[in-house]
């Protein structure tokens, strides 16, 4: 008898429609052979798939039984086709009727004891089913109706898998669980004291999308302030949403409970990560890596000078096209990367501090700052000098405003960009930049006299006029026209990394 | 070959691989460079206290080698198209101050006009990672010591050193400045000195112990630093750490009976730490060039020319800024300070920083110094 049975592979963060074929056939001696690439993972279904039908109080053929994964030139990784193995070898041995299992899509690895189980990456597996009805385990079943148009079944174990579709049982009812509200932890700004010229910062970084880096000495509250930069995000857009919690199903991060992502991730890869994990790749899957998880919300690399040089490289391209391709000689994968980078950084191995402080020698300098490469720091537009709080502030300082109130102006603040050009600001080309960021005179004079003493480049001065635009939008009456004071701050959002590099920096 | 002065026997000595000023020393303790250089190249017998050099292991082989390869006719060659000259211990010439040092100089190549070290001469040394407060005072000093006919002594470096020697070429008719370099009088160090290194050349002095082409080993630095010791008659620390290659300088000085001062900082200040425990332990204070040419034991005294400043009066809250920048502030400090808003002090900030009254680096704001010191 020969049975197929609709299953889904993963690869990047893509699922693909796996069809499981089960033949099953007297004659000869009996055995399990599979085929059609299955992974080392895969190939292990032969041994959970019997034990988990004999433990459910069904009978293992005694037949020829060959299984093949079609197609079977792509690599099937994980234990997600369990299922649809089981399925299969009971519908080849006419245990259940040949068109049991029409219509319906299994994502699902089985236990020995029969149970069926959670497994990475349920959201793009069941997206790949399309217009099948999927059938997953419980604790699946949020993650499978976000992405599903289709109703979702679900059950506990192989038993009543099979007795819902002989027509024996109705399929189980999931739990009808309340959602709990979960608690997230979410840092406020009003928490921080201070910091006057970071908080800015942050909001322009939000407001406008451009890339961040903080520079100071250790304790200084870089990593503090990047943990507030998610807060003042707007929610993810649905398209954004979706491919997150893609993403992270792929990579079986926990997702919430509703198995939405609806809020701007936040990623702090440590920096000792390897390239790998971070731009994704590793397995046969090609997990997605820390720059795919953090799609839609926010990247914050600590440390930003100890990253191995090999991955600070890896990060340059999809900085600049916001997906990362990654190739293996089986298969090439496309990733969603599209993030805000926040990194942090201190001006030299010591920490720095205020001018005389630091007890560096000018060559140890210059080699901490060079792993920091022209190129990456170039896609920086702000780069933010942050130093200790004042006494005074920590102690008797009241907290700024809060997160929510600056949240609001930032939402605002894109709107406008939006509904100007379509994009945030930190996208607009250079050739746009006078139809869309117009300047007046008396800003115009202030750029000018900074690009002719020479502590501008070209290039920088694209940079200063697209965060000038920003903070304009950000005023409680935005102007069409950047002023002088817009461009002030911006001024100071441009430190230089130090007299050494004077001339890149800028 | 008899054409050659003894100078450029002397020079090519100098030259030898692994020969010291102790080693240098004792060959010309007996010999003419000429005949010192006949025993290097093995063209005669190694006589008197020289002979116990060429047991040294290996020393005689390396030497005989290197003399054929750096003759004294390539080094003299070479001296002259660089404009250098070549002074032997015993020359007229030679500076009188070195002539009895504990740790002499037998060879010193020089650039430009070495009368330059008869005249009154103070040294001016600090650290080369200093703060704008400190590379002012430098110039100031050096400025106004050039005033007086003093001759400013220093090492051409980053930092103190650097600005020491800008303020004594801000004096149109002074006296001229020396210099005392580790590398090879054409190894410009650090590169970005390479006018200030001619300016010097041209109106003051360079003297090195290292041939022509030596690159600055670090070994160089505190050799180059007794040097600059013996050279001055009193010794001025500007800014420096608690360990630094000034101390060294300071260490040199004492050995040999030079005063030493120091200019007080501020005690948050870390590149004043050295400075400051010096004077904890007893050395004169140095405010401005008064103190100096009193220690020197000239007491009339011009302080330098009077500074015209051409920057734009600040308004009110850009001379708070500026009072308040007296010491390194953030633009954070300053909100707090001044009570005014991000903006208000950014724009002040901006406006400040043009008309060149502060500059910043790393975010830290620096009141600027009047003069064009700075490196």
């Amino acid at each position: 008898m020969f049975a197929a049975v609709s299953s889904a592979s993963l690869l990047g963060v893509e699922g693909h429609l796996v069809s499981v074929e089960v033949h099953a056939a007297g004659g000869g001696l009996p055995g399990f052979t599979m085929v059609g690439l299955p992974d080392e993972v895969c190939r292990e279904a032969r041994d959970r798939v019997r034990a988990a039908i004999v433990s459910s109080g069904l009978v293992w053929p005694n037949l020829r039984v060959t299984v093949n994964l079609a197609p079977s030139s792509q690599r099937k990784v994980g234990s997600g086709t369990d299922l649809a193995i089981a399925i299969g070898v009971l519908i080849a041995s006419e245990y259940l009727p040949p068109d049991a299992a029409a219509g319906y899509g299994f994502v699902g690895e089985l236990g020995l004891d029969g149970s069926l189980r959670h497994i990475a990456g349920i959201a793009p597996s069941v997206a790949a089913l399309g217009d099948l009805h999927p059938v997953v385990s419980v604790a699946g079943r949020h993650e499978a109706e976000v992405v599903s148009t289709k109703k979702v079944f679900v059950a506990r174990n192989l038993r009543e898998v099979v007795d819902a579709l002989k027509g024996e049982a109705e399929w189980p009812t999931p739990p009808a669980e309340l959602i709990p509200e979960e608690f997230v932890w979410s840092p406020d700004l009003a928490d921080v004291r201070g910091q006057h010229l970071a908080r800015r910062a942050l909001e322009v970084a939000a407001a406008g999308g451009h890339h961040l880096l903080f520079v100071g000495p250790p304790g200084s509250g870089k990593t503090m302030l990047a943990q507030r930069m998610a807060g003042l995000m707007p929610p993810l857009s649905a398209a954004d949403a979706l491919t997150a919690t893609m993403v992270h199903s792929a990579a079986g991060v926990r997702l919430p409970a509703a198995g939405l992502i609806t809020r701007p991730p936040y990623r702090a890869p440590h920096h000792t990560s390897s390239i790998v994990s971070l731009v994704g790749g590793g397995t046969a899957s090609l997990r997605p890596g820390e720059i795919s998880l953090a799609h839609g919300g926010i990247l914050f690399m600590d440390e930003l000078g100890e990253f191995s040089p090999s991955v600070l490289d890896g990060l340059r391209q999809p900085l600049e096209e916001g997906v990362v391709r990654v190739a293996r000689a089986r298969a090439t994968a496309t990733l969603p990367a599209r993030f805000l980078l926040v990194a942090a950084t201190n001006p030299c191995p010591c920490g720095g501090g205020a001018p005389g402080a630091c007890n560096c020698d000018d060559g140890a300098k210059a080699r901490y700052l060079r792993r920091l490469s022209g190129p990456l720091l170039d896609r920086f537009d702000l780069r933010v000098p942050v130093d200790r709080p004042q006494v005074d502030e920590l102690m008797i300082g009241v907290g700024g405003e809060s997160s929510a109130v600056v949240a609001a102006r930032v939402l605002a603040a894109r709107d406008l960009a939006f509904l100007r050009q379509g994009f945030l600001n930190a996208s607009i080309p250079s050739a746009q930049l006078d139809q869309i960021a117009p300047m007046d005179t008396q800003a115009r004079t202030m750029l000018r006299t900074e690009l002719e003493r020479d502590r501008l480049t070209g290039r920088g001065y694209h940079r200063i006029r697209r965060v000038a635009r920003t903070i304009a939008d950000l005023d409680p009456i935005p102007q069409a026209v950047v002023s002088e004071e817009n461009v002030a701050v911006a001024l100071q959002f441009r430190v230089s990394l130090s007299p050494l590099l004077r001339g890149r920096a800028a | 070959m008899s054409s050659l002065p003894p100078q450029a026997y002397a020079g090519a000595l100098a030259a030898l691989d692994r020969i010291t000023s102790t080693r240098l020393g004792i060959l010309l303790t007996e010999s003419t460079p000429e005949e010192a250089f006949a025993m290097v190249a093995g063209e005669s017998q190694p006589h008197g206290l020289a002979r116990q050099l060429f047991d040294v292991a290996g020393l005689a082989a390396a030497w005989r080698d290197c003399a054929a390869r750096k003759t004294p006719e390539r080094i003299w060659e070479q001296c002259v198209e660089l404009n250098i000259q070549i002074l032997v211990s015993g020359d007229a010439g030679y500076p009188a101050a070195l002539r009895h040092d504990p740790a002499p100089a037998p060879v010193l190549f020089v650039r430009g006009s070495f009368d330059h070290l008869n005249g009154r001469r103070v040294g001016l040394v600090g650290t080369r990672n200093a703060t704008a407060a400190g590379r002012e005072t430098a110039g100031i000093l050096g400025r106004d010591l050039t005033a007086n006919a003093v001759h400013v002594v220093s090492g051409l470096a980053r930092g103190i050193d650097g600005s020491a020697h800008r303020g004594a070429l801000s004096v149109a008719h002074g006296a001229g400045p020396i210099a005392v370099v580790a590398s090879g009088l054409d190894v410009v160090y650090p590169p970005e000195h390479s006018r200030l290194w001619d300016e010097v050349g041209e109106r003051g002095v360079i003297i090195s112990e290292a041939p022509p082409g030596t690159v600055p080993e670090p070994y160089r630095f505190p050799l180059r630093n007794r040097i600059i010791a013996a050279l001055s008659e009193v010794l001025v620390v500007v800014e420096s750490r608690e360990r630094g290659g000034s101390l060294i300088t300071v260490d040199e000085a004492r050995q040999r009976a030079v005063m030493v001062m120091a200019v007080p900082g501020s005690v948050r200040n870390a590149a004043a730490n050295g400075t400051n425990d010096l004077i904890r332990d007893g050395c004169p204070v140095v405010t401005d060039v008064r103190d100096v040419m009193m220690a020197l034991g000239l007491d009339t005294c011009r302080t330098g020319a009077v500074s015209y400043d051409s920057r734009p009066k600040p308004d009110e809250l850009g001379s708070e800024i500026l009072a308040a920048c007296g010491e390194a502030r953030t633009l954070d400090q300053l909100v707090l300070l001044t009570g005014r808003s991000l903006v208000d002090c950014a724009m002040s900030v901006g406006r400040l920083e043009l008309s060149g009254w502060i500059h910043q680096v790393n975010g830290w704001f620096e009141r600027a110094p009047s003069q064009v010191f700075l490196a």
